[in-house]
């Protein structure tokens, strides 16, 4: 009885990725493309810069995020950041990339500000060849994920109402409240901060879209150099794109071993700062408040320069406004598209959050790892490899062009964002409230309703709404999966990206960024505690 | 890469895969068309273009009335996608999901090799009789790779630059002009990095500007021949790239990129495949109403895209009839008209009736190319992998 | 030292809770403020350690050693808690709890004092231990122990035996009064058990919002 708890996922999701994950395994066996691989003048450069540009930005995200978390009070400024976050979070990375670049580049709205004169300055500020942009996009980009990842675990009921007290204790033992964060807070929130951690390095140093308008060129990050090899019509090259794309995962898997490592290594140390004493370290509001701001400007302006640029047919250097607005972008999104990318991803994050709090359910934590294992690697794998896999599984089933298959094409890295979004809460959970719960002779269901379930409310909804808004932005494997036959809003707005027309650009990026948007803003209102 | 491309001759790609036989020679055309009758096309075309993806909507809508056929648009964003797809389904086995594929070029050859292709078919198509073979040879030489009767010609690409006309007042119309004008504005100038295809096409109006001898280009070459005939090429890169954005150092990633920064000023030349798309940008006021195109003097690299009909495809019978119809007059005309894409007629005028003839529009758009060059035929299959590779290796790293 | 509150009063959305009144607290003396659940003792033990939150208000002056709180925030105010709850910090070990609080010094004397703290709780050998290994009373004994090598100046006891089996409560009380008393840390204790208030110490009694000796 226990066991089919995790029937669901098992079939809906696990084995399916494995299974396309091994028909995998004989290209990447394949000599031939690793010598191509190996031979590519741009491979070691690419990859260095992939690394890099994934690494530092998420250090830096998270630099940023915990200044937000530990520097502002805990008032209402905080709550009202959650919202904030939660609108950062829907925005699509493109789309994010396509107004970050518009800010800063030498023709872009900070230059026309500054300079004007007739012709643009000559900035390297966008694909700068050490990959500052992307950097810092990116970073900026991650801020929202990890802070949403923290207040879900800062403001769970039964978390919340400890950390106050742990905090109390704290300032009577003589620590300042920078201190205190550092020393309470901070330890646990990084234990579950991890996954949210892994994934955003992964995905820093995987992504292709955003490294397509701001990353480098000569040469590009290897996700880039991946992406074009998957996208030829060589078998050969494809070969050698899945050979890179191994090296590629297997770096990343390399680098999060060592700092597993040093941190293991350095447990002693960090332990001998945590107890050093009580410290007069103040939290660095000013800075947070600064940090803050930057953040939250720099992504409005981007969202605003997206509305503008999906108006503007044409926008000509050094004009601050377009000389002409239409809607004729707008015209051009289909309702039924809209309808079907809403709906698909609605079943695809309602599917993966239940069958995920039944794996919780219905297994012990150490089992946890095995599955978040697998969707880390779901999730590590550029899609374009991963996806051509699932293909292969799918073609021979008779389930391309069907909406069934189209499903399960959706369900594969929502349900993967889910588990490790939902894996930290949902076994931080304080098991005596259901313990006491269960005393006052409730069944096991009903303790788990009426008492889980509304405490653990803010985490179930924030990993729903992440499930959607990762479901409404999925292109390669539907685009694979569809077989032509279905059309989703990601699918149209990435061809229309190919041809480069930026206002049909902006607006579809718009269109994909408002569902998600509004999923989290309801996820954070319906997410409230009753009390704070 | 590992680019083989032979030149196989047809007789054996028919003995070898009974497929091909033409089982249904004798069929008429008549009944091609009452067989497609009822049957749904998946058309997988590059969907990037609005212009274009209300193109292929509008002849949805004709050939559902004239043909009983229904046409979806399978929007793809590279037709490698295609490509990979049909091959995958040809080794599962079955019908396949596409009916009809936008191509040429490296795609072509690759599905021609593989025996992906249907065909031969285009000589059944009562339209494709208008086709302009001899003034156009492009039309069924496809990257100097012949078509064989296995694709169909659907349009005409040139390489064309455009500019704005109030910041460039005389176009650079060779590539030595060009390297004049980056030296007099340097950082304005710059091309999409290969293997981009308007990156490759760019270099290789750049090889067949500087080749010593041009006669070369169509025929096959190999790694120690390529070295030697492109050293002036790649000395002309060198001498052209300081000048250029960036120092040359870092590239755009697209056409498209580059078509964005001119309208952002950043950049003073752009450059396309589709000689009216210029003026198609004017008339989508993306571009400004100054906006002035050109063509190298000395000749400018074209080709022709076709459709395709893949080998495993469900609807043949329709498949054929809507590449017919986009040979029609009707059908070219709307095509090549600025306003609504601006694609150059495959089509032999002196072959159309006056009506027909009155169908193409002849005014003057802001925006058109003046004068028209000679086209230069793209270089063979083989020269393609090794200019990419030679170029990476110089300035990629 | 010695804790006073010079006319301290403490307000619910504008309703009294404690009208004002005063108290001096002296070196090693032991008050317990009795009250209701709900009185508003424990937001008066709040306001002394600084970290009253809204709606609460309070009003009046604290003074420790003679140097008036107004103003101070908790942790430079030197005074130690003991709470329901022990708090130990799950994340670290018993003995890092203890240097959790202790003012900075040389590594080696901040571990022997941890070590001597420990013998004096009778937990020597527990050093390395995880807080959720120990039972309820250990845990209350390094709670204790831990606000002492804090070297607080004053102590504020809210209900700390209230969840303690009535058997440890005995023995639990001697020990945080016998450690308080030889340290000589003034201390106000709140409650709402009879049985919490030390033999010979003072008792106060919150009533209807007026605080009067017992």
């Amino acid at each position: 009885m226990n066991r089919l708890g995790a029937v669901p996922l098992a079939l809906l999701w696990a084995l399916p990725l494995l299974l396309s994950l091994a028909l995998l395994v004989p290209t990447a066996l394949d000599g031939a493309a690793w010598a191509l691989a190996l031979a590519h003048p741009q491979l070691w450069p690419a990859l260095a810069l992939s690394l890099a540009t994934g690494g530092l930005s998420t250090l830096i995200a998270l630099a940023i995020s915990l200044l937000l978390l530990g520097g502002l009070p805990r008032s209402r400024v905080w709550h009202r950041l959650q919202g904030v976050a939660a609108a950062g979070l829907a925005i699509p990375h493109l789309a994010f990339a396509i107004g970050f670049a518009f800010l800063i580049m030498p023709s872009g709205l900070i230059a026309r500000l500054l300079i004007g004169g007739d012709a643009p300055p000559q900035w390297v500020s966008v694909q700068d060849p050490w990959g500052v942009a992307l950097t810092l996009a990116l970073a900026l980009k991650e801020v929202p994920f990890l802070l949403t990842a923290g207040f879900a675990v800062l403001s769970r009921g039964d978390a919340a109402v400890r950390i106050k007290a742990e905090a109390q204790a704290a300032a009577s033992l003589g620590h300042a409240p920078g201190s205190a964060f550092l020393r309470i807070v901070l330890p646990p929130l990084l234990r579950e901060l991890r996954w949210p951690l892994v994934i955003v390095f992964v995905y820093g140093a995987t992504v292709v879209d955003m490294a397509l308008v701001l990353g480098p060129t000569q040469p590009p990050t290897l996700a880039v150099v991946i992406w074009h090899a998957l996208n030829n019509a060589e078998a050969g090259v494809n070969a050698m794109g899945l050979a890179m794309t191994l090296l590629l995962t297997a770096a990343l898997a390399l680098i999060l071993a060592g700092v597993a490592l040093i941190l293991r290594l350095g447990r002693q140390a960090m332990h001998r700062l945590l107890t050093a004493g009580p410290s007069p370290l103040q939290t660095p509001r000013l800075l947070a408040a600064l940090a803050g701001l930057v953040t939250v400007l720099t992504v409005s302006f981007a969202l605003f320069i997206l509305v503008l640029l999906s108006l503007a047919p044409r926008w000509p250097y050094p004009a601050l406004l377009p000389p002409a607005v239409d809607l004729s972008a707008w015209a051009s999104v289909p309702p039924a598209t809209l309808w079907l990318s809403l709906l698909l991803s609605l079943a695809a994050a309602a599917v993966a959050v239940a069958s995920a709090v039944l794996w919780f359910e219905t297994h012990g934590a150490r089992h946890d790892r095995w599955a978040i294992a697998l969707a880390l690697a779901a999730l590590a794998l550029p899609q374009l490899a991963s996806a051509g896999g699932q293909y292969k599984l799918l073609l021979p089933l008779g389930l391309t062009g069907t909406l069934f298959g189209l499903f399960l094409a959706h369900l594969t890295p929502v349900a993967a964002y889910v588990l490790i979004v939902l894996a930290g809460p949902y076994r931080a959970f304080d098991r005596r409230y259901v313990a006491a719960a269960r005393a006052l002779a409730a069944s096991k269901l009903s303790a788990w309703r009426r008492v889980k379930l509304p405490l653990l409310k803010a985490p179930l909804l924030t990993a729903t709404a992440i499930g959607f808004a990762v479901s409404i932005a999925q292109f390669v494997p539907a685009q694979l999966i569809a077989a032509g036959r279905f059309s989703t809003l990601p699918m149209e707005a990435v061809t229309l990206a190919s041809g480069g027309n930026r206002p049909l650009t902006a607006a579809f990026a718009l269109a994909l960024a408002v569902p998600p948007l509004l999923a989290f803003l309801a996820a954070a209102l319906l997410g409230r505690p009753r009390w704070r | 890469m590992p680019l083989r491309l032979t030149r196989r001759g047809f007789a054996s790609l028919l003995a070898t895969t009974p497929f091909l036989a033409p089982a249904r020679a004798e069929e008429s055309w008549a009944e091609i068309e009452a067989r497609a009758k009822g049957q749904t096309v998946y058309f997988n075309a590059w969907a990037g273009s609005p212009q274009v993806n209300a193109y292929i909507a509008w002849a949805a809508d004709e050939v559902n009335t004239r043909h009983g056929i229904t046409l979806e648009h399978v929007k793809l964003t590279d037709t490698a996608e295609a490509v990979r797809r049909v091959r995958d389904e040809v080794k599962a086995g079955g019908e396949g999901s596409a009916d009809l594929i936008w191509i040429n070029g490296q795609n072509f050859h690759v599905m021609k090799e593989e025996q992906l292709l249907f065909g031969p078919f285009t000589e059944e198509l009562p339209n494709f009789a208008l086709v302009d073979i001899d003034g156009k040879p492009t039309t069924i030489v496809d990257f100097a790779e012949g078509t064989e009767g296995l694709e169909s010609p659907w349009g005409i690409a040139q390489l064309t630059f455009f500019a704005d006309g109030a910041k460039l007042d005389t176009p650079p119309m060779s590539m030595m002009e060009l390297l004049d004008l980056a030296r007099d504005e340097p950082g304005r100038i710059t091309y999409p990095a290969p293997p981009d295809f308007h990156g490759t096409t760019f270099v290789k109006q750049a090889l067949a500007e500087t080749i010593e001898d041009r006669a070369m280009l169509p025929l096959s070459i190999d790694k120690a021949a390529f070295t030697e005939a492109a050293k002036p090429l790649f000395e002309f890169l060198d001498q052209l790239h300081p000048y250029l954005w960036r120092e040359g150092k870092q590239f755009p990633q697209s056409q498209a990129q580059v078509t964005q920064m001119l309208a952002d000023s950043e950049l003073l030349v752009g450059l396309t495949f589709n000689p009216n798309e210029p003026a198609n940008l004017v008339a989508s006021s993306t571009l400004p109403a100054t906006t002035i195109a050109w063509q190298n003097r000395g000749g400018t690299i074209g080709n022709t895209h076709f459709v395709a009909i893949p080998i495993n495809a469900k609807s043949k019978a329709a498949a054929e009839v809507v590449a017919n119809f986009l040979l029609s007059p009707e059908a070219q005309a709307r095509k090549a008209d600025l306003k609504i894409w601006g694609d150059p007629t495959v089509l032999d005028m002196g072959k159309l009736t006056p009506a027909q003839r009155g169908l193409f529009s002849r005014a003057r758009e802001p925006g058109s190319v003046k004068e028209p060059a000679r086209t230069i035929p793209e270089p063979h299959g083989s020269w393609v992998p090794l200019i990419e590779a030679a170029w990476l290796e110089r300035y990629g790293a | 030292m010695a804790l006073r509150l010079e006319t301290v009063s403490v307000n619910l959305e504008g309703h009294p809770l404690i009208a004002p009144f005063s108290l001096a607290v002296a070196p090693g003396e032991i008050v317990t403020l009795m009250g209701a659940s709900g009185s508003g003792k424990s937001t008066l033990l709040s306001f002394i350690a600084g970290d009253l939150e809204s709606p609460f208000t309070a009003a009046g002056n604290v003074r420790l050693d003679g140097v008036t709180l107004d103003g101070l925030p908790p942790e430079k105010r030197r005074i130690g808690r003991l709470f329901q709850d022990d708090l130990l910090f799950p994340h670290l070990t018993v003995a890092e709890n203890l240097l959790f609080g202790m003012p900075r010094g040389p590594r080696r004397e901040r571990l022997a004092k941890a070590e001597a703290a420990l013998a004096e709780a009778e937990l020597s050998g527990f050093g390395e231990r995880p807080p959720n290994t120990l039972s309820g009373g250990q845990r209350a004994r390094v709670a204790l122990m831990r606000a002492l090598v804090a070297e607080p100046h004053a102590m504020l006891l809210d209900e700390p035996f209230n969840k303690l089996d009535a058997a440890l409560r005995q023995t639990m009380r001697s020990f945080v009064f016998e450690h308080i008393a030889a340290r000589r840390i003034p201390c106000l204790m709140v409650t709402h058990d009879q049985g919490d208030v030390p033999a010979s110490g003072r008792l106060l009694l919150l009533k209807d919002a007026m605080v009067t000796d017992a």
